[in-house]
């Protein structure tokens, strides 16, 4: 789940490639650092995280201070 | 009498504390686990993490230094020179690690690779939930018991993760004969581990929201030290009464927890995530010697020369499967992206070290003799797992009608010269062996099965004609039916 929307994707991919499945404008913008991908306990997860099923993800804007 | 009684008291009492409780006469005893999980071969922080190690071993008597398992795999100077993950398996020696879990990715080095890279390493590799009986692969063993000293002993029991296939995430020809089994429910088979120890550590390669689910199965662990989902938990979950880490990737954080132990118990336990940036010290030795893996020519010399850069899945994806074209000599080629693992190429040369980047696992290729309904099928599954274009391809160019939600409702083939392809004709077709084995298509040709890599055949294929641009090609589209 992406924002709570359910993404089918491959066996193998990672956090990005789900981003990619959820949103190709999304993954631009994780791609320039804009966006930032946490998990459904508030941790970071990398972009290169990979992935289990039923895993829940979330995006959010990267906060200013961070910029 | 009475004194007597007493005694023979407390003797029962200590028996049934058994001899595993480790005692520790009262005073609290320190120790320390530094963990890394993930770290894909990225060597270049391993010397910051054997000075902080051994920074550590000078004040604190008890320091294990653990990997929760993806020791391998995203870096070509560890996973393609002729000892496959042998550079990773020498740093981690020298860093003195105590033992590593098996993630996923171990096993892209392959079983015989495995078994030379394990009689290397000085520290076992542990997991419980697989067996290899019967295989290349030598049996590791699911747990290893730390001490501290004659009293004290930590059972680290080492669990794996299993896709929706029943395997870990590679190439499924590289645990051919294995039988993996869950890792939540092996694991509570070895929940006596605890009883007998008194401290219990999963060192687990599940991913964070499985290792919850572990957490809430077996409270009898401690901490969980995990990997797989590049989690960063910079504040220690706890679920369960169990306290759960991981650290990123790429060796950019080390996890550092620190128990304190109390008559063979743990009495309190914290955990702390050390960005590799705030460290500043390395140990030189190492450096040296990563200086070396990494001052490998080969990786450095140029294949070819990009003449305006790279960016994005269709350029990238057409010079990978134009490669297959030419070298293989096929009617088309196709690259899914998520083998394209990197996002943009600059102008200018292409190094070796470039293209294993790009294409790092090692993957051989597949040619199936396919007919167009075949080749659409292909492309149809592609598009649905991936509701988008998936395939990147060479030698046709396609579309695919969609009805807005991701699913496929028709695929459209022409080659070159914009003709629709012959329905009755059989094509030659390459395709990279995960896609070959992974997604779901028509085929009446099982495939043969080259010998070479599809990042081999890009770097001859860069040798030979030197000089490539990919400037505004398209060659998968999709329409959405209104």
């Amino acid at each position: 789940m992406m924002n709570n929307r359910e993404v089918l994707i491959f066996s193998g991919a990672t956090v990005a490639d789900a981003v990619r499945a959820y949103s190709r404008r999304s993954a631009k913008l994780l791609e320039n650092g804009k966006f930032r991908v946490f998990d459904q306990y508030g941790n970071q997860t990398e972009a290169d995280g990979e992935l289990t099923e039923g895993q829940k993800l979330f995006l959010k804007k990267r906060e200013h201070e961070d910029a | 009498m009475r004194s007597l009684v007493w005694i023979a008291g407390l003797i029962v009492l200590l028996s049934f504390q058994g001899h595993s409780q480790g005692k520790t006469a009262g005073k609290p005893t320190e120790v320390i686990i530094l963990h890394v999980n993930d770290m894909h071969a990225k060597i270049d922080n391993l010397p910051k993490l054997a000075y902080l190690a051994d920074s550590l071993r000078k004040t604190h008597l008890y320091v294990f230094l653990v990997s929760a398992g993806d020791n391998f795999t995203g870096n070509p100077v560890v996973d393609m020179v002729a000892d496959k993950g042998y550079p990773m398996i020498d740093l981690m020696n020298r860093c003195g690690f105590t033992v590593s879990a098996f993630g996923n990715h171990e096993f892209d080095l392959g079983q015989e690779n495995l078994n030379k890279r394990f009689q290397q390493a000085k520290f076992p590799f542990i997991c419980c939930n697989f067996d290899a009986t019967g295989t290349v692969l030598k049996q590791p063993k699911p747990y290893l018991v730390l001490k501290a000293g004659n009293k004290i002993h930590i059972a680290v029991l080492g669990i794996i993760e299993l896709n929706d296939k029943g395997i870990p995430d590679t190439h499924p020809s590289k645990v051919t004969g294995i039988r993996f089994y869950n890792g939540i429910t092996k694991a509570k088979e070895y929940s006596w581990l605890k009883k007998k120890y008194g401290i219990l550590i999963g060192l687990t390669h599940l991913g964070v929201e499985t290792d919850v689910k572990l957490a809430d199965s077996m409270p009898e662990f401690d901490e969980i030290i995990g990997g797989h989902s590049h989690t960063l938990i910079e504040k220690p979950m706890m679920e369960n009464g169990v306290m759960i880490v991981q650290d990123g990737s790429n060796l950019n954080y080390i996890g550092k927890t620190t128990l304190r132990i109390e008559d063979g118990r743990v009495t309190a336990r914290s955990d702390e995530v050390i960005p590799i940036t705030a460290l500043h010290k390395a140990d030189s030795a190492l450096v040296e010697l990563c200086g070396k893996y990494n001052r490998n020519e080969e990786f450095s010399k140029v294949a070819g020369i990009a003449e305006t850069s790279f960016k994005g899945y269709d350029a990238l994806g057409s010079l990978m499967t134009d490669a297959l074209t030419h070298q293989l000599k096929v009617d088309f080629a196709f690259q899914n992206r998520g083998g394209i693992r990197v996002f943009s190429l600059p102008q200018g040369p292409i190094t070796i070290k470039d293209i294993y980047q790009l294409d790092p696992f090692g993957n051989l290729v597949v040619i199936f003799r396919m007919k167009a309904e075949e080749i659409k099928s292909l492309i149809s599954y592609a598009y649905n797992l991936e509701k988008g274009i998936d395939l990147q391809v060479s030698g046709m160019i396609y579309s695919v009608t969609s009805d807005g939600q991701g699913h496929c409702l028709g695929v459209d083939l022409f080659d070159d010269s914009a003709k629709s392809l012959d329905p009755s004709r059989e094509y030659t077709v390459a395709m990279n062996s995960y896609i070959a084995a992974s997604y779901r298509f028509n085929h009446a040709d099982p495939g043969t099965t080259g010998s070479v890599t599809t990042a081999e055949i890009l770097i001859n294929y860069l040798k030979e004609v030197k000089k490539v641009n990919y400037t505004g090609v398209k060659r998968a589209m999709q329409i959405v039916k209104p």
